[in-house]
């Protein structure tokens, strides 16, 4: 029996042991895309041991994989997928469990590989507040970010309403986005696509490893060596919409035995285009780039890139103007100078970028980044300057026909002889009107000849924004079970950026006056206040004689600090995943006058009143604080903080739920905090933090080809302030509209899908924006003029920003007039909401797309954009515009002036075409032509802004607005890209 | 046919190839070239200045339906500031005004330089003529036809009407003034074609200052300007304005001193409107608040007179020396003053017209 007993024993302890040698251990986890964070099937794993491959599998539908009967030890496990950049993770079984990876995230590849940011319509919209950045920067597989990030960005579709500013852009890891005005940055690296292909993007109010983000996702280029696609690669693209040629060359190493790795990137980019004259590129672009990876597996890479070039701007101009010429196109910039075309807004920038990162995993379960991030240089834009000369603009409004004629003689304007003469001026085409239609730099020169003391009536200065910022990132990520993941860091910012002008040309003159010429047509018996200067005029008893190169007008350091802590953490555990996040950080900042304005004197270094020839100069505020131009403001400081909360689950058969909610306490930026910062410290009164609150609602579904997301979000926005600047010939000076307490209200829903059909390689894709994004407050309004010290209006409600009244209306006697009741008083029909402006409310496209095995793609996409509107002025919205000079606010003058105007939808149709070829399985060589607009539809307004100025009426009984000005699309356009690479 | 094929099949690859230079076309982003000095007109004139002003009769704005041309020198400047928007050009027989309605015009337009006038569609015109015993001619002026009637001549403004009639010619020293005694002043009924000396720079001696000053001011002058509760006139004194015009600045300075304050709101004759000091017409001011809020520069006459007649000394408050102080002595009585500018007609009275302080010559 014993015998038996043992006998069994033993056996059953060798089978036992038998079972305990087959290894129990594993990995396993689910591979979703970074973008969108969708399943991805189909994926491949492999594991590797000691460079020998061990085991493989495939992931399921639901992105799921499973490795079993792995013997503990430590493996590297290569992941590969079509569409995404493969990637290497090491994993160690221990303690015979399988381990649960969790998530693990591939990188999209671009899909679109050759459609870069160069190919966005840019414009000059700098005086309205408008930035030259592209709309959204997405490379990945959601089906929504690929055909809108890059198809609608020519309509400037603004992701969701939300202005280019609540993008996050992070380049290796260091928030980009400009510190003094927030916009994001993409124009330091453009041009430099190869170089700054490989990035991480969220949409949304999703977070990432390097930041928590806002709510309108996050962009993070990596732009270490290692991440450039290894190989040479040339390629030559040519666009007929912004500049003729690009010629770029790529090369990166990969990671070689030594542990380095090499890239680097040049582009040149030249030329004008088909659509809008004065347009051009004259730009050089270059990258470079060393990594080193060190035996204990951490990497410290430096890199350093920069866009250096000139840059022709375009010009809106109003419809009046567009139907003259019989162009929407039309760009009043330019003209000719001994008859070759010569711009006078050029951007002239070299910003050079360094940046030192250092990564390394201490442990397996924690991966450690820092990064410092320097960048300086300069950023100048050229204008015309002129002094007691007249307007040189050829659509300046006195040249129009409108001037001289309006149909409505209740404007004023009745010469129609005077009218038939500027339409002639403008409708003759011939080369002796050039100088009427465009700017007349031969009379423009000789009127600085005709000066015999030298001086200038006309110059071309060059505004410059010149940037030291110095950033500091430093990130972790801990895995601190296998279902919780912790990241954090914290981030530092010192920036000084200065504002000046120079003058970039005299035109033919000896030299330029550094005075105000406003302020002396106000204090003629004063000298001293119209210094721009004063204490060169005080020293030397003149003003400045500004030579080429000199500085002049302004001059002011912005200077800003700002400090970030930020932790996120993630549990998830099968399929359902949690995170929570938040912020806490502080921002600070103020102005340093370089130079002492007349105007605004201020006190002297001693702190005593300045005075000229026994008048005082030094003027107060109505607080009693000195207006001063000279030397520190105040300094103003925030606190800033954010909590994030999102919950996910993951079902079986790929589909996925989401939900994100925030809140944000964000510091206002330096471009909106002073009431003229060209001029003088005074800080805007009221101002406070913008308060965010967001939350997103998501489904997504990925199977076998077919790919959805439906999101809902909601957004409202409380207390943002802005600062309007715009040049007002009037007072032949930048007119300040400062508005706090603007508090907007972005709600709506996008779709995006992508169905496989039944061809083979043919597949059909839509999305659809539609939201409604609108104000929902009245805010207050502080209108300055930069060249005099009074107050136009200081904190003034502007009663119609957030709507307007619709009154009914009927027809009566052959007119429409607005109904009254039988009190007498106008009959309401309700409100016009007004919109946050020029990006459509709702977008569409449905796109039809071909691949073949022999590396052929076709698409043909149709838009449609609707409910855009145009950017509204403030002014217009206030009771003294709708009142007239009488004071009497009447429905018809409420309607007339508040009305927001709204576009008119458009239909465009896109084509897109390419083809690969490889030779021997090496080269690779291949094009792909855009063309854009295929209808020509060359009605479709991109933006465009309203005007500052008012006419009063014949019986000065009301105002009528000065005509709007406008942005157009171009008409067909194309853009071929050839490349080659090996 | 195959030789028309290859023929057709050159023509199109030339073609394309033309245009795919038209199409990669460089652009010119180099040192642009100083342009070349504008080359000077010279045309001959048809007409003196005084028989085109004789073409004129008195309250008949005529456009001019003849291809007359005059030639005159500039006498005038608008940099300094008080003249605004239009020149005068003199020829041996007279001066007269070119409403051109552009600033800056001395830019183009130079003291001592030629300019010919092609007359044809222009109008011939007169501003500030008054019928009756206390009135009188005004000046014969070029400018543009003015459909609303409201002037007899507006300003011509559109470049391309100012460039197709105005021709700056060749350049020379300044129009040396001819120094006019009192007997050569005009007289009320006066007008370019019966005195050579209206319209033309001269000089006039040893004038003393009058003690009065005229100086129309509006409460608010984005509002009706012909309504007399929106009028404030400043006449018959000096009211404490010591300076030969008034800026923005000065009129506030002014105006806070209360020296105004007794001055009655509204036409002669129609004192309905309160003080400056105590205003009381809801429509314009109810207080003196309401007037300073729409502060703005104002051009003053300064009396003088040289023997028995009277000259109104006119500056505008926008010229750069109208805040000047006129010195004491001239104030007082003390010193006389010698003056070089545009003599004019306003309603038959003399008025006169400096380029610049540098015109007015203090006899101490």
């Amino acid at each position: 029996m014993i015998k038996k007993l043992t006998i069994t024993a033993v056996l059953l302890l060798a089978f036992v042991q038998a079972w305990a040698q087959l290894p129990s251990g594993g990995v396993k986890g689910i591979v979703v895309s970074r973008a969108g964070r969708t399943p991805i099937a189909g994926a491949q794993v492999l594991l590797m041991q000691d460079g020998d491959k061990v085991a493989t599998a495939t992931t399921g539908a639901d992105g799921a994989f499973l490795i079993e009967a792995l013997a503990n030890g430590m493996y590297e496990m290569q992941l590969s997928a079509d569409g995404y950049v493969s990637a290497n993770v090491n994993v160690t079984v221990d303690g015979g469990f399988v381990k649960d990876m969790m998530i693990v995230s591939l990188l999209p590849e671009q899909v679109v590989a050759e459609v870069d940011d160069s190919s966005y319509v840019e414009f000059d919209m700098e005086d309205s507040g408008f930035t030259d950045n592209p709309t959204i920067m997405y490379g990945s597989t959601d089906v929504f970010a690929n055909l809108a990030g890059y198809g609608f960005s020519s309509i400037r579709f603004k992701n969701r309403g939300y202005e280019s500013e609540s993008q996050d852009v992070y380049l290796a890891g260091v928030k980009m986005n400009d510190a003094i005005t927030g916009y994001s940055p993409f124009s330091l690296w453009s041009g430099l696509n190869e170089a700054m292909r490989s990035k991480n993007t969220t949409i949304g109010m999703e977070s990432a490893d390097y930041g928590l983000g806002h709510f309108n996702g996050m962009t993070n280029i990596l732009g270490n060596p290692t991440s450039v696609r290894p190989g040479w690669r040339f390629s030559v693209l040519s666009n007929s919409a912004l500049y003729r040629l690009r010629l770029m060359a790529n090369y990166a190493s990969g990671e070689l035995d030594n542990g380095f790795a090499y890239a680097f990137n040049v582009s040149a980019r030249v030329g004008g285009n088909d659509w809008i004259e004065g347009v051009y590129y004259k730009n050089i672009s270059y990258y470079a780039g060393v990594e080193k990876k060190f035996d204990s597996g951490s990497r410290l890479a430096l890199f350093s890139f920069a866009n250096t070039g000139h840059r022709g701007a375009q010009n809106a101009s109003t419809q009046e103007v567009y139907n003259l010429m019989g162009d929407n196109m039309y760009n009043s910039n330019w003209g000719y100078q001994n008859g070759v075309v010569r711009n006078s807004r050029v951007r002239k920038t070299f910003e050079p970028v360094t940046v030192l990162k250092y990564t390394a995993s201490p442990t397996d379960r924690l991966d450690v980044a820092a990064t410092v991030l320097y960048r300086c240089g300069w950023n100048g834009y050229t204008a015309l300057d002129w002094y007691d000369a007249p307007d040189p603009r050829p659509d300046y409004y006195r040249n129009l026909p409108s001037y001289f004629f309006m149909d409505d003689d209740d404007y004023n304007r009745s010469n129609e002889e005077k009218f038939a003469w500027a339409s002639e001026m403008w409708n003759t085409r011939s080369k002796d009107f050039a100088g009427y239609q465009h700017l007349n730099w031969d009379r423009l020169y000789n009127v600085n000849y005709n000066q015999a003391d030298g001086r200038s009536k006309y110059a071309q200065e060059q505004r410059h924004v010149d940037q030291r910022d110095l950033n500091l990132a430093l990130s972790a990520s801990w895995y601190a079970t296998d279902n919780l993941r912790l990241d954090g860091g914290i981030s530092g910012k010192i920036n000084r950026t200065e504002n000046y002008k120079k003058i970039a040309d005299l035109l033919g003159g000896q030299y330029f006056l550094n005075i105000d010429q406003f302020a002396e047509r106000d204090f003629a018996s004063n000298e001293a206040l119209t210094q721009n200067d004063l204490d060169y005029f005080l020293t030397n008893g003149s003003a400045e004689k500004i030579v080429k190169g000199g500085k002049y007008g302004y001059d002011y350091y912005a200077h800003v600090r700002k400090a970030q802590a930020w932790a996120n953490g993630t549990w998830s555990k099968k399929g359902f995943t949690a995170s929570l996040g938040g912020t806490v950080g502080y921002e600070s900042f103020w102005r340093e006058g370089l130079v002492r304005k007349g105007l605004f004197a201020g006190l002297d270094d001693a702190g005593n009143e300045i005075s000229y020839q026994g008048r005082t100069l030094t003027t107060y505020d109505h607080k009693g604080r000195p207006i001063t131009s000279k030397g520190e403001s105040e300094k103003l400081g925030f606190l800033t903080y954010s909590g994030k909360l999102s919950l996910a689950y993951l079902l079986k058969g790929g589909h996925r739920f989401s939900l994100n909610a925030g809140y944000f306490n964000d510091a206002p930026t330096f471009k909106d905090a002073f009431v003229s910062p060209r001029t003088r410290n005074s800080v805007i009164e009221g101002l406070t933090t913008q308060k965010t609150i967001s939350a997103d609602v998501n489904y997504q579904w990925s199977r076998g080809g077919y790919n959805l997301r439906v999101t809902g979000f909601w957004t409202k926005i409380k207390d943002q302030t802005d600062l309007m600047s715009v040049y007002d010939d009037s007072q032949q000076s930048f007119v300040n509209f400062a508005l706090t307490g603007i508090d907007q209200r972005h709600a709506g829903i996008e779709f995006g899908g992508k169905m496989p059909l039944p061809v083979q390689g043919l597949s059909l894709s839509g999305v659809l924006s539609w939201g409604e994004y609108i104000y929902t407050s009245n805010p207050l309004m502080t209108m300055t003029v930069d060249n005099s010290s009074e107050i136009v209006y200081e904190n003034a409600l502007i009663p119609f920003w957030k709507d307007s009244p619709k009154y009914h209306r009927v027809n009566y006697d052959k007119m429409n007039i607005i109904e009254v009741d039988w009190e007498g008083n106008p009959i309401l029909d309700g409100y016009q909401k007004h919109h946050v402006a020029s990006t459509p409310e709702l977008a569409t496209a449905l796109s039809l797309n071909y691949r073949t095995r022999s590396y052929w793609f076709f698409e043909l996409t149709g838009q449609y954009f609707a409910h855009s509107y145009l950017d509204m002025n403030p002014l217009y919205r206030t009771m003294a515009a709708v009142s007239g000079a009488d004071g009497i606010a009447t429905p018809e003058e409420i309607e007339y002036m508040a009305t927001q105007e709204e576009f008119s939808p458009a239909f465009l149709m896109n084509l897109r075409i390419g083809k690969s070829w490889y030779i021997q399985r090496k080269y690779n060589f291949g094009f792909s032509l855009n063309v854009q607009n295929l209808l020509n539809n060359r009605d479709v307004r991109t933006g465009g802004y309203e005007q500052s100025r008012l006419i009063s009426s014949t019986g000065k009984s009301r105002y009528y607005k000065f005509d709007s000005k406008y942005f157009y699309m171009p008409g067909t356009n194309y853009m071929l890209n050839l490349y080659f690479r090996f | 046919m195959k030789k028309i094929l290859s023929i057709l099949t050159l023509a199109a690859l030339l073609a394309s190839c033309t245009s795919l230079i038209e199409e990669f076309q460089p652009v010119f982003t180099s040192k642009y070239e100083d342009p070349a000095v504008s080359k000077t007109v010279s045309l001959k004139p048809n007409i003196t200045i005084a028989d085109l002003c004789a073409l004129y009769k008195t309250g008949s704005p005529w456009q001019i339906d003849r291809d007359l041309i005059i030639a005159g020198r500039v006498t005038t400047t608008d940099k300094p500031g008080n003249f605004y928007k239009s020149l005068y050009i003199q020829d041996e027989t007279g001066g007269i005004e070119l409403k051109l309605g552009k600033n800056g015009l001395y830019n183009y337009y130079q003291e001592g330089q030629m300019v010919y006038v092609r007359c044809f569609g222009l109008t011939l015109g007169m501003y500030g003529y008054k019928s009756g015993n206390y009135g009188g001619q005004g000046m014969v002026q070029l400018g543009y036809i003015d459909p609303t009637e409201s002037y007899e001549t507006a300003y011509l403004e559109s470049s391309y009407l100012i460039d197709s009639h105005v021709f700056a010619g060749e350049k020379g020293e300044k129009v040396v003034p001819e120094v006019i005694t009192e007997s050569q002043l005009p007289q009320t009924y006066d007008t370019q074609a019966s005195n050579p000396y209206i319209g033309k720079l001269v000089t006039l001696k040893g004038l003393k200052y009058a003690n009065q000053i005229f100086c129309m001011l509006y409460i608010d002058s984005n509002k009706e300007k012909k309504m007399s509760a929106n009028r404030i006139f400043l006449s018959d004194a000096t009211w404490g304005v010591t300076t030969w015009a008034m800026s923005e600045n000065k009129f506030k300075e002014y105006f806070d001193a209360g020296l105004w304050d007794s001055v009655q709101i509204g036409n002669s004759g129609d004192y309905n409107y309160g003080t400056v000091g105590q205003p009381k017409d809801p429509g314009f001011a109810m207080s003196k608040a309401d007037i300073r809020a729409h502060a703005a520069a104002y051009s003053v006459s300064q009396y003088f007179t040289m023997g028995s007649r009277e000259i109104q000394l006119r500056t505008s408050g926008y010229s750069k020396f109208g805040d000047e102080e006129i010195p004491k002595s001239v104030l007082d009585g003390t010193a006389t003053v010698d003056m070089t500018g545009i003599l004019s007609l306003y309603q038959g009275s003399i008025q006169f017209t400096v380029n610049s302080l540098e015109d007015i010559v203090i006899n101490e």
